[in-house]
């Protein structure tokens, strides 16, 4: 589909692949992209960066047809289009490689790389087209692999790299890559990379989402910064430093959102986390989670943090742990929470855990209903479960609720509402320790400032608290101590007051010149 | 990621409004009964009479017990479907002879089958996580074979004299498995309402992944969910077996599917606390009237079955628009 | 190669070629070839329904109204008396009840357990209307493509491989063939490839309603009645067949092998029974126990339904 008027034009005066314009994008109460701007150029590659949260991801996929924008243009060589499916981005000429992998385990690595786009021959499956092209695919790109075996017996980084081949082969115009190298050895980022530039020299426009500043430098000749889902540049990659970058990355004005941290220092600790494998074969992490403190986790997406915190919750089965922890009033006993979720919940620790929807609360259910759950704790299941109004009405007070009353069902409320309401459900449950994810993930300003505080409250009566968050200035204002994440492993223990967003980041970054540069700041 | 505003709230509906919203949002049980007794009074006045409304209400009591316990289970986002089965299985128990035992001894040995069957459900869809519709039914297949393997060599016999007494006399008019049924229904309203076990319950049944996520012992709750659900077959046996009068390997066979569109009909869908225990009651009710209705206009065993499919269809058609219109 | 979608395993092929071999030596009239004329001809119903079942299975869905069906279809081509009348009536019967279990489970979000539940009771009212009895009259020609041999092959062997090669065509030669096994594996995943899954898993059900329709009339051929509970058993057999072949009911692995071997065992272990002298009643106990057996062995994340 080429528009023979503008195919004739120089270059120079073509319109542009791709042009986006005033894109704006909501999931319910939360804005993921707003009025966001940008334009690529062919034969180009084109970075799109920032914090976690930013928006990439979504921009991303909004141009691959996952998703519809709620309002703004997409204009494909000059002609504003509506991509309704994977499958109309694809006929546009847009191929996308996820993050998540679509490869799917149980089909070969030929019929992997058509899925979709099958040959067919009178009707019937072309079988040995399909071989002849995927030998033709994978020896363009230089992977060695047999197109006749089974993708679920690939490695991770083989599986990506069919990933990519799949992407490349199409005859598309625009290419998108996800944070590709995540899970590739070298020589399979070198590949990627000369496929890059191969495709980048054949005029191709190629979209590049990734944190890895040196893959940034080396590969793209353009960048854009997204902020908490707002444009805020796009520059040449020339005209940049690692130091300018990640400024343009972080930086915001810190609002007086955060209560004043502990005057007293920390008590015994809640948590001695000596040795904890979440995942077998996986890094170890050791932490320390001390009664009157709360401890942050951060780091980069997908670096293990999560499974910590599911591995002490007793949801994740830890492969192996080694851990002490002493209740309020209990004496320190060792710990294992392989056990289970229901013991580790007996035994006084709560998670709130990042999907409020799916896994914290009960949205048909009332307000009352899902605090009142917590009063349970322990209780045998004949027992009766006592309706203790007052105590409800304590806790609603206590966490500044805003709700019509207390029959109201948790779905209809507000984000900052519902997770006030998780919160409450464990304040009623009377745990000593507090394990949240993404404490304020789609949560409105003033909730903010109100969940913070319940969270200090909560500490400063002997309780202890981790956060995981991937807001770096979340965890800079709430916490005592950060302890960043990398590959599984605690790679650095700092303490709030000191610390710093451009340190913290450099630290989650993968490349040591830059983290070295960055923690002389 | 920030937020917008919450948008303005809407204007209030008007009354006659939030009426109607209020009545569409009932259980189908109750117009679906409203509108049943109308037709009937319309066109079957004779059913509606003080002499056959007390005898339809007897019928419909072993389906107003499998209902408690098939809400018990599908409250959690189980099924159950071994009623018949047990059934059979209790019939043959108590009427064949086969075990030389007193009245009061077979009906015990009775419900240690259902407590057998009731652990046996439990396990398998617990901690072999096996799908419980298959589960169950296989045992029931299972059950059913036995019993008719048995019966070759013994026939089943005369019903205990003490059941056939029971489902024929009647108090202050009412009907004594009608009373047994509310004996059995009202204690378990009053227990789902205030015992640790109903609001885990309804958590389970509203959020499984969240109830596991936040200790709850969901898989405990299951348990003794299809526990309870075999026992009351059991309970559902006594009663069947003293309306007929003899043992029977038919008997009770279609009180399976017909627990489920009760319990669908009632308002409790898989995982759905909302209903009480009221609309499944009434939806008993209702489907029994409604296939002495039809067959007192004519309607076989063909349209009997033909309109049960219907109905577990429309009424899970119903179910799923409306989760996806809220969701 | 493609093993690590078939499901085959060690114990699937040899448990058929177990079952023989302790059944000859313990049964000497099981070899003998009135026996296994029978046998053979026992095992084609299910064998063709087990076909069907399997395809459903690829794509994480289960039929349980295939019972219901093959009853239907015997009673109608009873009550035609134009054997192709009848076969057409049963044919589009079966797309009809296959689309809308495929429409209700793909379209509605329908648990496919309750929704082929539903038109398996609806569908066995329908058989006891069209034929309220056993009885009705099939067309001889019909009669005599179920019984006998031709080209020195018996009939029912020539319906197993027929109904078997057209299965493996559609599943190793066409795309649809293919888009089954994605759709099964990772329906997410295979949407973003382009797949329509929708329309992949209403075709699974299509094709296993069709394949019931057909097991359906040899039935009725074979034993020259239309019968409206002839079915009654074949939904949870066919099931436990599939099961027992090592097609996995969560989705995405299965093969025709399987399918076929999975109904031998469950074919020959009734035969078996039969020869053994238990009582035949007992034949649903056995079944029900394999059931539960070999659903229980697969490994499952959900807990209840």
């Amino acid at each position: 589909m080429s528009d023979d008027g503008a195919a004739r034009l120089p270059r120079s005066e073509r319109p542009p692949p791709i042009e986006l314009r005033s894109m704006c994008k909501a999931f319910g109460p939360v804005v993921a992209l707003r009025d966001v701007s940008l334009v690529g150029q062919a034969g180009s590659v084109h970075a799109i960066t920032g914090e976690n949260g930013a928006g990439k991801s979504t921009l991303m996929k909004l141009l691959a047809g996952v998703h519809a924008p709620d309002a703004g243009e997409l204009r494909i060589d000059g002609r504003v289009v509506h991509l309704h499916s994977p499958a109309a981005a694809r006929r546009a000429g847009i191929s996308t490689v996820f993050q998540e992998l679509t490869v799917l385990p149980n089909l070969t690595v030929a019929e992997n790389l058509l899925l979709g786009r099958e040959p067919t021959h009178l009707g019937w499956l072309g079988r040995g087209a399909m071989q002849a092209e995927a030998r033709a695919v994978l020896a363009r790109i230089g992977i060695e692999l047999d197109p006749q075996r089974a993708c679920g017996a690939l490695s991770i980084g083989e599986q990506q790299m069919v990933e990519i081949a799949k992407g490349v082969s199409t005859d598309a115009s625009v290419f998108i890559f996800d944070e590709p190298t995540a899970p590739l050895n070298r020589a399979e980022v070198d590949k990627l990379e000369a496929l890059i530039g191969a495709l980048k020299a054949q005029g191709k426009l190629i979209f590049y989402i990734s944190h890895r500043l040196d893959e940034i430098f080396r590969l793209c000749d353009t960048v854009t910064v997204l902020k908490d889902g707002e444009w805020v540049a796009t520059e040449p990659v020339s005209a940049l430093s690692a130091d300018t970058l990640i400024t343009l990355m972080v930086g915001r004005p810190l609002q007086a959102l955060f209560p004043p941290r502990a005057a007293t220092p920390p008590g015994e600790a809640a948590l001695d986390v000596r040795r904890l494998t979440p995942v077998a074969g996986d890094a170890s992490a050791s932490l320390l989670l001390r009664r009157g403190e709360i401890v942050g986790l951060g780091g980069l997406e997908g670096q293990g943090q999560r499974e910590i915190m599911r591995a002490l919750a007793g949801v994740l089965k830890a492969a192996d742990c080694d851990i002490v922890r002493s209740a309020r009033d209990a004496r320190s006993a060792p710990f294992d929470p392989r056990e289970g979720a229901v013991r580790v919940v007996q035994q006084g620790i709560g998670l709130i855990p990042e999907d409020r929807k799916l896994e914290g609360l009960y949205m048909d259910l009332s307000i009352a209903d899902n605090i009142g759950l917590g009063v349970l704790r322990g209780l045998g299941l004949m027992r009766r479960a006592r309706r203790d109004r007052a105590l409800l009405e304590r806790i609603a007070a206590q966490l500044q609720l805003r709700a019509r009353d207390l029959s109201q069902d948790a779905g209809e409320l507000s984000g900052g509402n519902q997770q006030k309401v998780m919160v409450g459900r464990w304040l009623a449950a009377g745990v000593d320790t507090l394990l949240i994810e993404q404490p304020t993930r789609g949560v409105d300003v003033g909730a903010k400032a109100e969940i913070y505080g319940l969270l200090r409250e909560f500490v400063a009566q002997g309780g202890a608290v981790l956060v995981l968050s991937s807001d770096l200035l979340e965890l800079i204002g709430l916490c005592d101590r950060i302890l960043m994440v990398r590959g599984g492993r605690i790679v650095g223990d700092v303490p709030a007051a000191s610390a710093s967003e451009e340190a913290l980041l450099a630290l989650a970054l993968a490349d040591e010149p830059v983290a070295a540069k960055a923690a002389a700041i | 990621m920030t937020t917008n505003p919450p948008p303005a709230a809407a204007p209030a509906p008007s009354a006659a409004r939030r009426a109607l919203r209020w009545l569409f949002a009932l259980p189908p049980a109750y117009l679906g009964t409203a509108v049943l007794l109308l037709l009937a009074a319309m066109l079957r006045p004779q059913l509606l009479s003080m002499f056959l409304l007390p005898l339809i209400a007897r019928q419909a009591a072993p389906l107003g017990l499998a209902v408690i316990g098939q809400s018990l289970v599908m409250r959690a986002r189980s099924i159950d479907l071994s009623s018949g089965g047990v059934i059979v299985a209790v019939s043959y128990i108590l009427t064949s002879g086969y075990f030389p035992v007193s009245d009061a001894v077979a009906m015990a040995m009775c419900v240690g089958l259902g407590l057998c069957v009731g652990v046996l459900n439990g396990v398998l869809i617990v901690k072999a996580r096996a799908s419980s519709m298959i589960v169950t039914l296989a045992v029931a297949m299972i059950l059913l074979g036995i019993v008719i393997a048995l019966s070759q060599f013994r026939a089943p016999g005369d019903a205990p004299e003490f059941l056939r007494a029971f489902a024929r006399q009647r108090w202050w008019g009412v009907p004594l498995p009608v009373l047994l049924w509310l004996a059995v229904l009202v204690p378990v309203a009053l227990l789902l309402r205030s015992t640790v076990f109903g609001r885990y319950l309804d958590a389970v049944g509203a959020n499984p992944q969240a109830a596991a996520l936040s200790g709850i012992p969901y898989l405990r709750v299951i348990f003794v969910g299809h526990v309870a659900s075999a026992l009351v077959s059991v309970i559902c046996g006594f009663i069947l077996v003293g309306f007929v009068g003899k043992g029977s390997i038919t008997l009770g066979q279609d009180l399976a599917l017909n627990s489920l569109a009760a319990a669908i009909l009632g308002g409790v869908n898989f995982g759905n606390g909302k209903g009480g225990m009221a609309g499944p009651a009434v939806a008993a009710f209702m489907l029994t009237f409604l296939f002495n209705f039809l067959t007192s206009l004519g309607l076989g065993e063909p349209g009997r079955l033909m309109l049960q499919g219907a109905i577990i269809a429309a009424a899970a058609l119903a179910w799923s628009l409306n989760r996806g219109r809220t969701s | 190669m493609r093993s690590i979608r078939s499901g085959i395993s060690v114990y699937t092929l040899g448990l058929p070629v177990l079952l023989v071999v302790v059944l000859g030596l313990a049964i000497p009239s099981f070899l003998a070839p009135q026996n296994l004329a029978n046998v053979s001809g026992q095992i084609t119903a299910l064998l063709i329904v087990t076909l069907g079942q399997m395809v459903v299975a690829l794509v994480a869905g289960i039929d349980l109204s295939v019972g219901s069906v093959i009853s239907l279809a015997s009673c109608l081509v009873a009550t035609q008396a134009d054997p192709l009348t009848g076969v057409a009536l049963a044919l589009l019967l079966g797309l009809a009840v296959g689309l809308v279990n495929g429409a209700g489970v793909a379209l509605a979000g329908i648990h496919p357990l309750i929704m082929t539940l539903s038109t398996m009771t609806f569908l066995q009212g329908l058989a006891f209307l069209i034929l309220p009895i056993p009885g009705g009259q099939i067309p001889p020609s019909l009669r005599e493509l179920a019984n006998g041999t031709l080209w020195g092959l018996p009939q029912p062997l020539l319906w197993c491989a027929l109904c078997a090669g057209a299965v493996a065509l559609l599943l190793h030669r066409t795309r649809l063939g293919l888009h089954l096994f994605a759709v099964g594996a990772n329906a997410h995943s295979a949407q973003l490839n382009g797949v329509r899954t929708a329309g992949v898993v209403i075709a699974a059900y299509a094709v296993c309603s069709l394949l019931a329709v057909v097991s359906g009339i040899y039935l009725a051929a074979r034993v020259a009645a239309g019968d409206p509970s002839m079915g009654a058993a074949f939904g949870l057999e066919s099931v436990t067949a599939v099961a027992l072949g090592g097609v996995q009911l969560t989705g995405g692995v299965g093969s025709i092998v399987g399918a076929i071997t999975g109904a031998l065992s469950l074919g020959l272990i009734t035969n078996g029974i039969n020869l053994f002298g238990v009582s035949p009643f007992l034949r649903g106990a056995f079944t029900g126990a394999l059931l539960l057996v070999a659903v229980c062995v697969q490994r499952r994340r959900s807990v209840g339904l």
